[in-house]
């Protein structure tokens, strides 16, 4: 599994382009928000990370279905696979969030650091398997990429008081946001890590379901 | 082409075709020996030194070890896309040393066969037995835009159980038997068709694998390199192994063991 971490990352840092604007598209999110009251730039970025990494997961996971069988077919396990791919795609989204944990640290000192840490932690863990999940149920990249920036419009635009909005997967974002922002009791930050931590589970599952559907040993070969 | 350009030509071409050494030597000086008794210009004496090696080829043959065990076995394979029947009734057996072709016109299902036998695709119907590793090469894909072919090499290598260093140097020295330099620092999107397709190969042979599926892997090679990957299935075959190739080129049909027509 470490050689397909390894290769997987080595496949995302030599994409200098790509790394710029993921670095970079949170900045946006950030800037936008930071005339506003209190902390919505803080919300934002966590969201704008959250995406960021998402998409790059989505096109990572499309890249190596070509590969993937093939890989199978030499010895690998089908969790060495995916879970190579999730490794390199969590130390990218450290990389991405870390800069900006620091921005907030010195942009905005009035706000809970330790929430906003657990935020962009959370972000990162959900945000790496969410893109791999998508992109094992929708093959196509056009479709999957249209489905991700639904989710991510509709994260932004719901209330987060409405039980609906629980149904999305960065909710915790925003229910630890107010925890750390608006300085809220521990409900907020029990609800929001409960619910970063279910979806975490819930798309890791699909990701290995997806995984063994998809590169199954069929049952009509016998190797002997 | 003056006669020491063209005698040197034919000792390559006759080493790219696994002649053994001592009878390109008598080859060669046969030739020479024509050449300079008859003053006749070395291409209209003898015509291309690939065709002469090739005329020699055939005439002196390759020593055959007899089939062995079987190492591949679809049996009754059907499969159908939508309402399309594609295979119906299949049957392949190879055994070890042994070279099967499977041919057809487009669209027979060649490539569906394969992966059939790969266990990447399902039948309707039917069984696929394989003893021993599996190595597969597809018609197209199955690499990485950016990965490097030493990176390929180690990614493949470590699947087989190979190290790091073992696994870049088999993968090298496989490159280097198909006239490539792997060493380049270059990724598998800057690499030409061909060398990629050659890096494929290559990749579906690493860890040495008892039964070889390639989908046309021959695809943007050039002449040279065309000729090197037939030494390589021969060479294979010799060594034991079974070898499946979808082809469509019909000139090497005469020297496999199977030919499977779709």
């Amino acid at each position: 599994m470490r050689v397909v971490a390894e290769m997987a990352l080595r496949e995302i840092v030599r994409r200098r382009a790509v790394l710029l604007i993921l670095l970079l598209f949170p900045l946006a999110f950030y800037l936008s928000r930071r005339g506003d009251h209190l902390g919505q730039s803080v919300r934002f970025v966590c969201l704008g990370v959250g995406w960021a990494l998402s998409t790059a997961a989505l096109f990572a996971g499309g890249a190596a279905r070509s590969m993937e069988p093939r890989l199978r077919l030499s010895g690998y396990r089908t969790w060495h696979l995916f879970g190579g791919r999730l490794l390199a795609l969590w130390t990218v989204g450290v990389a991405i969030a870390a800069p900006y944990l620091l921005l907030i640290r010195l942009d905005q000192p009035q706000v809970r650091h330790g929430a906003v840490a657990l935020i962009m932690a959370l972000t990162v863990a959900v945000s790496a398997p969410l893109g791999l999940a998508i992109s094992a149920v929708l093959p196509r990249e056009l479709e999957g990429t249209l489905v991700l920036l639904a989710i991510v419009a509709l994260q932004m635009v719901m209330d987060p008081a409405g039980s609906a909005s629980r149904l999305l997967p960065f909710w915790f974002s925003r229910e630890i946001g107010t925890y750390a922002i608006d300085h809220t009791d521990g409900g907020y930050l029990n609800r929001g890590v409960a619910h970063g931590l279910g979806f975490f589970a819930l798309l890791l599952t699909v990701v290995a379901v997806g995984a063994a559907v998809r590169l199954r040993r069929r049952p009509h070969l016998r190797m002997l | 082409m003056n006669q020491d350009a063209w005698l040197t030509a034919l000792t390559d071409e006759l080493r790219r075709h696994g002649v053994d050494a001592g009878v390109t030597r008598h080859v060669v000086a046969e030739a020479a020996s024509h050449l300079s008794d008859s003053g006749e210009p070395a291409d209209s004496a003898f015509g291309a030194p690939s065709a002469y090696a090739r005329a020699v080829v055939d005439s002196v043959g390759r020593a055959r070890r007899p089939a062995g065990e079987v190492r591949l076995r679809a049996t009754d394979i059907y499969k159908r896309y939508g309402r399309r029947p594609v295979l119906s009734g299949v049957e392949l057996t190879v055994r070890a040393g042994q070279v099967a072709a499977i041919v057809g016109a487009n669209g027979s299902g060649k490539s569906t066969l394969l992966r059939i036998c790969a266990g990447l695709v399902s039948p309707d119907r039917g069984t696929v037995e394989v003893h021993g590793a599996l190595g597969y090469c597809p018609q197209d894909g199955g690499t990485s835009d950016f990965l490097l072919p030493d990176e390929h090499f180690v990614l493949v290598g470590a699947g087989r159980g190979l190290g790091r260093d073992v696994a870049r140097a088999d993968g090298r020295g496989r490159a280097a038997a198909l006239d490539w330099d792997a060493g380049t620092a270059r990724p598998a999107r800057q690499l030409s068709g061909g060398t990629r397709q050659k890096l494929n190969l290559v990749m579906a042979e690493l860890g040495d694998p008892d039964v070889m599926l390639l989908d046309e892997p021959y695809q943007g090679f050039d002449r040279g390199s065309y000729v090197d990957f037939w030494e390589r299935v021969w060479s294979w075959r010799d060594a034991g192994k079974a070898i499946v190739v979808v082809t469509h080129l019909l000139d090497r049909l005469d020297r496999v063991d199977l030919v499977v027509e779709l």
